[in-house]
């Protein structure tokens, strides 16, 4: 018996409209990806890559077509519904970390439980937990401003995982760390996936940054395509 | 706390501590607002203390009876006739009466008198009233504050201390010409500051001589038994002359003319208040999208985490609504420092200069403090708007 997939677009169609000029990005896209998958997505600039993250994180909508998560039809959610969605069950990523710098690194990281119903020192133990996992324990206090990028991406991670989601996406998380620092956020990726089974959607144009996830889908014109192994 | 609330506080919090980075900005349009608020301050407190100095001056207990078929002073003719028919009526008029059974009264003139400030200013028209002896008594909130009253007959005059204090040589034993023919100061009076202060008060048949009068009465004041028998005065003075005879307490008397001008001071100030407020509106919606775009990474990445629009619209409201207070605060602070007992007069009183001190009272405070806050609320909401409609993917792509 097969398991239904966690992720599941089905005949996808997207395009914008830019001036007087319909731009299509999908005809017909369909992708399957299953719980605690970590999928790298590669491809050239205007392959589609971004408008995939958007739609999966319920920024935006499919013109046609169909988007689920968890058994959840994004397609067919409000703005309001999706936004609730995605603050309770996924994490995202930002290649410049997006965090608020007038924050310290454990304000940062409280922004999603800010959504739930927890007390303040329920939320004090799950910030201190998450930061103590992305080793920045002590580092409570810290601003953005005083961190490294490695240590700015560590907090956006603990940001996005704060919240037990079952979904990372993850927007060219390495994009803007030198190699030492994005191995550390790829081995730290790789740990939640691993240990954690947290299902990872990770857009990257790094070929390296693309080795640590599961398998690599290659988007190219708003298909995927087959790529050989390099 | 509510969930809303909490993640409204947090993105307050955000814009404010962002503040620092649009310094120039906000503070423009605090300054802006200030401004506003301090005109409109302004003519308020004019229009407020103009009405404080004349209602200071009338008291319910005392009625004006004026003739001639008007309610004001000026224009009023009360026959020698009707005079004596009220002096003699008998039984309850309502009015006080003295040891001998006479009416408290004081029949009274006003002349307007053009008195130079100093040898080379323009001459201000001051009102000289001619008054029976009994004229400063019968008044509430008199008294003398420096010489003594005027003799009957005499050409001596008592000034209110705003004359004495304002113009020169009204000292205690100075001549003074008035007309044509020299008074001399034998007094000064204070009134609590009320349009009283703004007057020359001699006796009644000096200043018809002096002025070419005799005969004329334009009013006849009266001491009431109480402000309820303003009603029982006027009954009887329908009996009392062929002409048309009405009494008016002097509190009326002087509210009305209060009204008059205090809304030709507003008539004025509101509409030049709105213009500005108009422009400081326009800068206000400047500020706050300018705000909102130097705020779009962190609006849309705690959309993105899942922060309700409501919260983004209540956050920048809210900052649009500090900023004016801050505003208005200023504005207001500025008024009080600065036009709170100021000195000033106008024609107001039976055409004669009228002193008055500008009041910032709670308010004129409240008043314009509230057109502050009302134009951060109309230039902050299309921008709190604004924000809310932000595209969230600018998060995803942009260096925070």
């Amino acid at each position: 018996m097969t398991q239904d997939p966690y992720i599941a677009l089905a005949g996808v169609r997207k395009g914008y409209r830019i001036g007087g000029e319909a731009i299509p990005i999908f005809s017909a896209l369909d992708l399957a990806i299953p719980r605690g998958d970590f999928v790298a997505v590669m491809g050239p600039s205007g392959s589609g890559k971004s408008t995939l993250l958007n739609m999966l994180a319920g920024i935006d909508v499919p013109d046609a077509g169909s988007l689920s998560i968890g058994n959840h039809r994004l397609d067919r959610m409000g703005e309001a519904a999706r936004s609730t969605w995605r603050a309770h069950n996924m994490g995202i990523v930002f290649q410049f970390y997006n965090l608020l710098p007038m924050l310290n690194a454990a304000e940062n990281v409280e922004l999603p439980l800010l959504l739930k119903p927890l007390s303040a020192r329920e939320r004090r133990v799950r910030v201190g937990k998450m930061l103590d996992l992305v080793g920045l324990s002590g580092r409570e206090k810290q601003y953005p401003s005083m961190m490294s990028g490695g240590q700015q991406q560590r907090v956006g991670i603990a940001r996005a995982i704060v919240s037990d989601p079952g979904l990372l996406l993850c927007d060219e998380p390495t994009g803007d760390l030198d190699r030492k620092s994005a191995d550390e956020v790829l081995e730290m990726l790789s740990f939640l996936n691993r240990q954690l089974e947290k299902t990872i959607v990770m857009v990257t144009h790094d070929p390296q940054a693309a080795r640590s996830a599961k398998r690599t889908l290659h988007l190219d014109k708003g298909q995927f395509v087959e790529r050989a192994a390099s | 706390m509510s969930i809303q609330l909490r993640q409204t506080l947090v993105m307050t919090r955000a814009n404010f501590s962002s503040l620092p980075r649009r310094l120039a900005i906000s503070l423009s349009m605090a300054l802006s607002v200030a401004l506003v608020v301090a005109v409109l301050a302004g003519f308020l407190a004019m229009a407020k203390g103009f009405e404080k100095a004349l209602a200071g001056a009338g008291s319910p207990s005392v009625a004006v009876v004026l003739g001639g078929g008007t309610n004001q002073e000026t224009g009023s003719d009360i026959p020698a006739d009707a005079i004596r028919s009220i002096q003699s009526m008998t039984g309850d008029i309502g009015v006080v009466r003295n040891g001998a059974g006479g009416l408290l009264a004081s029949r009274e003139l006003v002349v307007p008198v053009d008195v130079a400030r100093a040898q080379d200013e323009a001459s201000t028209t001051l009102a000289l009233r001619g008054m029976d002896v009994g004229g400063p008594s019968i008044r509430n909130g008199v008294a003398l504050s420096a010489g003594r009253l005027f003799a009957p007959g005499a050409r001596e005059i008592v000034v209110g201390s705003r004359i004495a204090s304002e113009f020169p040589g009204f000292g205690i034993g100075d001549a003074v010409r008035l007309g044509a023919v020299d008074w001399t100061v034998t007094g000064h009076f204070a009134a609590n500051g009320s349009a009283f202060e703004s007057e020359i008060w001699g006796d009644l048949d000096a200043v018809r001589a002096a002025f070419d009068r005799q005969g004329q009465v334009q009013s006849l004041r009266l001491r009431l038994t109480g402000p309820s028998s303003l009603a029982t005065l006027n009954a009887r003075l329908t009996a009392a002359s062929t002409s048309p005879l009405v009494a008016v307490s002097e509190a009326d008397l002087y509210i009305a003319q209060s009204e008059r001008i205090s809304s030709l001071i507003l008539f004025f100030g509101w509409p030049v208040t709105l213009l500005m407020a108009i422009g400081a509106t326009a800068g206000a919606l400047n500020t706050m999208m300018s705000s909102v775009s130097d705020r779009t990474v962190e609006i849309a990445t705690v959309r993105a985490l899942g922060f309700s629009r409501f919260s983004t619209f209540l956050a920048t409201w809210f900052e649009a609504f500090a900023i004016a207070a801050v505003g208005a605060a200023l504005g207001i602070l500025a008024s009080w420092l600065v036009f709170n007992g100021w000195q000033a007069s106008t024609i107001g009183v039976n055409n004669a200069s009228t002193g008055f001190q500008l009041t910032v009272n709670g308010d004129v405070m409240l008043t314009a403090g509230m057109l502050g806050l009302a134009i951060g609320a109309l230039g902050g909401a299309f921008p709190a708007i604004a924000a809310t409609r932000l595209p969230l993917t600018a998060a995803l792509r942009a260096r925070g």
